[in-house]
């Protein structure tokens, strides 16, 4: 991989750990302060089942600013971030026609969507 | 126990995990296991499934301070994640279906191992390898990383084995909801000889995605309550950049020789659990 690849590759990693970051703690931090406000004295849902239904929930609940859907965002979040990271590391790849990393980075991937697959099927 | 007082209990303790995590180099997880099963009594799975975002988060949060310096081995991590994320699919999978009570006793006793690896010399002075093994220059896994001005050119050898170690040190990540920094590094350090700073940082790169893959399992699975979750998040994540800050001023070496005792009766406990005592 060239210096100017190798140079926008760390520059893209940065930032998505520093965004995912960011990110995931001000919606855990905005649960928790609604958690808190409307009185603290209840266990907000616990998701389960594929990934898109979570995603769907999450979206639903935090129209009427539940707890449990910026809670769920913020750990949502967090799981994507390492994958978010693979995935830049594979297209830095593609663009330096490093296949053998490239199909490496895919596999990677693919077992870790696999994880996410096999525990809805089991739950 | 009320949600309030829950809620405080483990953002307290996921701030002294993320303490001892950056102090000692020792995982959150195993802090973050026991206190929700001993403490707040949580079934193990669920206190796995949680501590595995916990995991992720010492390991993003520590992440940008690697990038740059060459000392994380990205061709080595993604080779070897293979290993280590197939254990990890493999470890979530059985994950519901093994006793509790032998989830304790292998806790136990990863946990005692942990301790006393803190107490054995470390191997920072020794030589690294002379020639890359076939396997290594066939995937182009020697590579340098910058040592203040200079960059430091470094070889790696006994592939194989170290790919071994990783599908178990993934197995065990998925199955106790810990890192397993303490074999990465192992297998990195010890087999493949290389530098120390590059297995550390290579590990935490390492450690993040073996524990997104089973993570995403034990989420699925509805093992993960988001206000826990979140607090462990939160907590650990503010321990750790404190922690990185007072590691320069405090005793590193003493206080993981302390916390190593302190763990070590823990592991006891669990083991206690573990044969029904």
């Amino acid at each position: 991989m060239s210096e100017r690849l190798e140079a926008q590759r760390r520059l893209i990693t940065v930032w998505i750990l520093r965004i995912s970051i960011g990110l995931s703690v001000l919606s855990i931090l905005t649960g928790l302060t609604i958690f808190l406000v409307k009185g603290a004295d209840y266990m907000p849902h616990t998701p389960s089942g594929p990934i898109t239904a979570i995603l769907a929930y999450v979206w639903q609940e935090a129209l009427g600013l539940h707890p449990s859907a910026f809670l769920d965002a913020g750990i949502l979040v967090l799981l994507f971030t390492p994958l978010a990271r693979l995935a830049a590391g594979v297209a830095a790849n593609i663009r330096a026609k490093d296949w053998l990393y490239v199909g490496i980075g895919v596999v990677v991937i693919g077992l870790v969507l696999v994880g996410f697959f096999t525990g809805q099927i089991n739950s | 126990m009320s949600p309030l007082l829950t809620v405080l209990v483990v953002l307290f303790g996921g701030f002294a995990a993320g303490i001892i995590g950056a102090l000692t180099g020792l995982g959150g997880g195993l802090v973050i296991v026991p206190l929700l099963t001993l403490v707040l009594h949580l079934p193990l799975t669920q206190a796995v499934g949680i501590s595995l975002f916990g995991v992720i988060a010492t390991s993003t949060g520590a992440a940008p301070r690697f990038v740059g310096t060459g000392l994380s081995n990205v061709r080595l991590a993604l080779f070897l994640q293979v290993a280590a994320s197939s254990g990890a699919l493999l470890g979530a999978l059985i994950s519901h279906q093994l006793p509790a009570r032998l989830l304790f006793l292998v806790f136990g006793v990863v946990m005692l191992y942990s301790a006393v690896m803190s107490f054995l010399p470390g191997t920072h002075d020794r030589a690294g390898a002379k020639v890359d093994s076939p396997l290594a220059r066939r995937f182009r896994l020697a590579s340098r990383y910058r040592d203040g001005d200079e960059w430091v050119d470094y070889r790696v050898t006994a592939v194989s084995p170290a790919f071994g170690i990783m599908v178990g040190a993934g197995f065990l990540s998925a199955l106790l909801g810990i890192g397993s920094g303490v074999f990465k590094v192992l297998a990195m350090d010890k087999l493949m000889r290389l530098p120390f700073k590059v297995s550390t940082a290579t590990s935490n790169f390492m450690i993040g995605m073996t524990a997104a893959t089973s993570a995403g399992y034990y989420l699925s699975h509805g093992d993960v309550s988001p206000l826990i979750a979140g607090s462990v998040i939160v907590g650990v994540l503010a321990g750790a950049y404190l922690g990185a800050h007072w590691m320069k001023v405090l005793p590193v070496l003493a206080l993981r020789r302390v916390f190593a005792v302190v763990l070590s009766f823990v592991a006891v406990d669990m083991l206690l659990k573990g044969f029904g005592v």
